[in-house]
C-alpha cells in the first residue's frame, strides 16, 4: 500500500513542478501560446486532482494507527496544490512586463527604470524645496528694502513739513516787510508834499512883506508930500 | 603748473598778513578775509587739506573779529571738512567753534547736524566711541528740541548701538523700547517696528533671562504683529535652550534664522555674548 502512496507522492511532485514551470511561463506569453499553455496547465491540475483523490482512498485503506503521518503529508500536498490554483488564476489575468514592454516600446528591466523614475522625483521634490526657500529669502530682503524706504521716506516727508514751514513764516514776513516799506514811501512823499506846502507858505508870506513894505514906505512918502504942500 | 600755484598762494597768504598787520579800516580786514579764502581754494584744488583748513579757520577768526558771525561759522565748516581728510582732530575743533556760533544764533537743526559730523569723525576715524555716543545724545536732544522726532530716532538709535556694545544695557533697553513703541503706531515705520522689539529683547537677554521672557511678553500685549515675526519666534527659541542650557539647540536656531536672512554685524556680538554665557554656565556647573 505504502508503495503505491510513494509512486503517488512521486507523480504528485513531478506534475507540480511542471504545472509551476508553466504556470511561471503563462503571463510572458500571448494569443496562440497561451491558450495551449492554459488548457495544457488545466488538464494537468486535473490530474493532480485525481491523484489527490486516490491518495485520499489508499490513506483511508490504510490502518487506523499510521494514518497520521500520511494524513498530515496529504493536508500539504492540498495546500500545495490550492495555492496552485490560485497562482493559476492569478497568472492568467496578470500580464507581465514583458508585454506591456511590447505595447510601451520600452527597454526590459521595468524594476531599474522604477528605481530611476522614484529616484527623479526625489531630485524634483529637493529642487522645489530649494526654489521655495530662496523665494522666501528673496522676499524677507525685499521686506527689509522696502522697510528702510519707509523709513527714508518719514524722515523726508518731516524735513518737507518744515521746509514748507519756514517758507510760510519767510513769505509773511516778506508781505509785513513790503507792507512798512510802502508805509515808509508813503510817509516819505508826505514829508516832502509838507516841506513843499511850508516852502511855499514862507515864500508867500515874504512876497507880501515885502509888498506891504513898499506900499507902506509909498503910503509915507506921500503923506510927507502932502505935508510940504500944505506947509 | 604746482609750482607756479604754490607761488600764488604764497604771495596770497604774505598780503593777507600784511594787510592784518596794517589793521586799517574794515576794508582792510575785508579784503584779507577774501584772499584767505580764494586761498583756501587753491589749497583744495592742490589736494593740499591741511593748508586749505588752516586758511579757512584764519578767515573765519577775521570774520568773528568783524563781527560777521554767519560768515565766521561757514568758514569753520568749511575748515572743518578740508581738515577731515588730513587732521581729524583740528576739524572736530573747527566743527566744535562753528556749533558754538549756531547755537549762539539759536539755528539748532544745523547744529544737530554737525554735531552728528563730529560724531562720524569719532567713529570712524579718530575711535573714540565714548566721545561719538556724546555727541549723538546732544544731536538727539536738539532734533527734539526742533521737533524732528525722525532725525532725533535716528541718532538714538546710533547711541543704543553703541552703548550696547559697550554693555551699558539699561540705557539702550530704554531707547530701543521707546523708538519701537513710537514705530508701532506710525503707518510707515510700523514694519521695522519688530527690529527694534527684537533688540530690545536680546539686551534683556544679555541682563538676564527672565526679564528677556517678561518683556518679549510685554512687547507681544502691545504689539501683536510682534508674534507673527520670525525674530519673535528665534528669540523664543533661544529663551528655551538657554533655560535648558543647550549651546547646540541654542546653534541650530541662529543658523536657522541666519540661513533665510543675513544677522547683521551687531545681532551676532550679541548673540555671541549670550551663547557664551551659556558655554560658561555649562562649564560653570561642571
Amino acid at each position: 500500500m505504502s508503495s503505491d502512496f510513494e509512486a503517488y507522492e512521486q507523480d504528485f511532485g513531478t506534475l507540480t513542478a511542471e504545472i509551476t514551470n508553466k504556470i511561471g511561463r503563462i503571463p510572458k506569453l500571448g494569443g496562440e501560446e497561451k491558450t495551449q499553455l492554459v488548457l495544457n496547465v488545466d488538464k494537468q491540475l486535473e490530474e493532480v486532482r485525481e491523484l489527490m483523490e486516490q491518495m485520499d482512498l489508499e490513506v483511508r485503506e490504510l490502518p487506523i494507527q499510521s494514518r497520521g503521518m500520511y494524513q498530515s503529508r496529504l493536508k500539504s500536498y492540498k495546500g500545495e496544490m490550492d495555492k496552485l490554483e490560485k497562482d493559476f488564476k492569478r497568472s492568467r489575468i496578470a500580464y507581465s512586463d514583458e508585454v506591456r514592454n511590447e505595447l510601451l516600446g520600452e527597454d526590459a528591466g521595468s524594476s531599474e527604470s522604477q528605481r530611476a523614475h522614484l529616484l527623479d522625483n526625489t531630485e524634483k521634490l529637493e529642487r522645489s524645496s530649494r526654489r521655495l526657500d530662496a523665494g522666501y529669502q528673496i522676499a524677507v530682503e525685499t521686506e527689509q528694502v522696502g522697510q528702510e524706504i519707509l523709513a527714508n521716506l518719514h524722515t523726508d516727508r518731516e524735513k518737507i513739513q518744515r521746509s514748507r514751514d519756514r517758507l510760510r513764516e519767510t513769505d509773511a514776513n516778506l508781505g509785513k516787510s513790503s507792507r512798512i516799506l510802502t508805509g515808509m514811501l508813503r510817509r516819505i512823499i508826505q514829508n516832502r508834499v509838507l516841506v513843499f506846502v511850508l516852502g511855499a507858505i514862507i515864500l508867500i508870506t515874504i512876497i507880501l512883506a515885502i509888498y506891504f513894505n513898499r506900499q507902506k514906505a509909498f503910503f509915507w512918502s506921500t503923506l510927507r508930500q502932502c505935508n510940504e504942500e500944505l506947509d | 603748473g604746482n609750482l607756479t600755484a604754490k607761488y600764488i598762494l604764497c604771495a596770497l597768504l604774505h598780503h593777507a598778513q600784511t594787510c592784518i598787520r596794517n589793521k586799517g579800516s574794515s576794508r582792510k580786514y575785508e579784503e584779507a578775509c577774501d584772499i584767505y579764502v580764494r586761498a583756501a581754494n587753491m589749497f583744495k584744488m592742490a589736494k593740499n587739506w591741511s593748508a586749505a583748513g588752516n586758511a579757512f579757520s584764519q578767515a573765519a577768526h577775521l570774520h568773528l573779529q568783524m563781527d560777521n558771525k554767519l560768515d565766521g561759522a561757514i568758514n569753520f565748516l568749511d575748515a572743518g571738512n578740508a581738515f577731515k581728510k588730513a587732521d581729524p582732530q583740528e576739524a572736530v575743533n573747527c566743527l566744535n567753534q562753528a556749533i558754538e556760533i549756531y547755537t549762539d544764533m539759536g539755528r539748532f537743526t544745523i547744529a544737530a547736524k554737525h554735531h552728528i559730523s563730529i560724531a562720524e569723525i569719532y567713529e570712524s576715524e579718530l575711535l573714540d566711541v565714548d566721545k561719538a555716543i556724546c555727541h549723538y545724545e546732544q544731536a538727539a536732544d536738539y532734533y527734539k528740541g526742533e521737533e524732528s522726532k525722525s532725525a532725533a530716532n535716528k541718532c538714538l538709535l546710533k547711541v543704543a548701538t553703541y552703548t550696547a556694545q559697550l554693555e551699558q544695557y539699561q540705557k539702550a533697553i530704554d531707547i530701543y523700547e521707546q523708538i519701537g513703541t513710537y514705530a508701532m503706531d506710525s503707518v510707515l515705520l510700523k514694519y521695522g517696528a519688530k527690529d527694534h522689539f527684537f533688540k530690545a529683547a536680546l539686551c534683556h537677554f544679555c541682563v538676564d533671562m527672565l526679564n528677556a521672557r517678561l518683556s518679549v511678553q510685554r512687547y507681544e500685549d502691545m504689539f501683536p504683529a510682534f508674534s507673527d515675526a520670525r525674530e519673535c519666534k528665534l528669540v523664543k527659541k533661544l529663551l528655551d535652550a538657554y533655560e535648558e542650557q543647550d549651546v547646540d539647540a541654542f546653534t541650530d536656531a541662529v543658523k536657522d534664522f541666519d540661513s533665510i536672512s543675513r544677522l547683521d554685524q551687531w545681532n551676532t556680538t550679541m548673540l555671541l555674548r549670550i551663547k557664551k554665557q551659556i558655554q560658561d554656565d555649562e562649564s560653570d556647573l561642571r
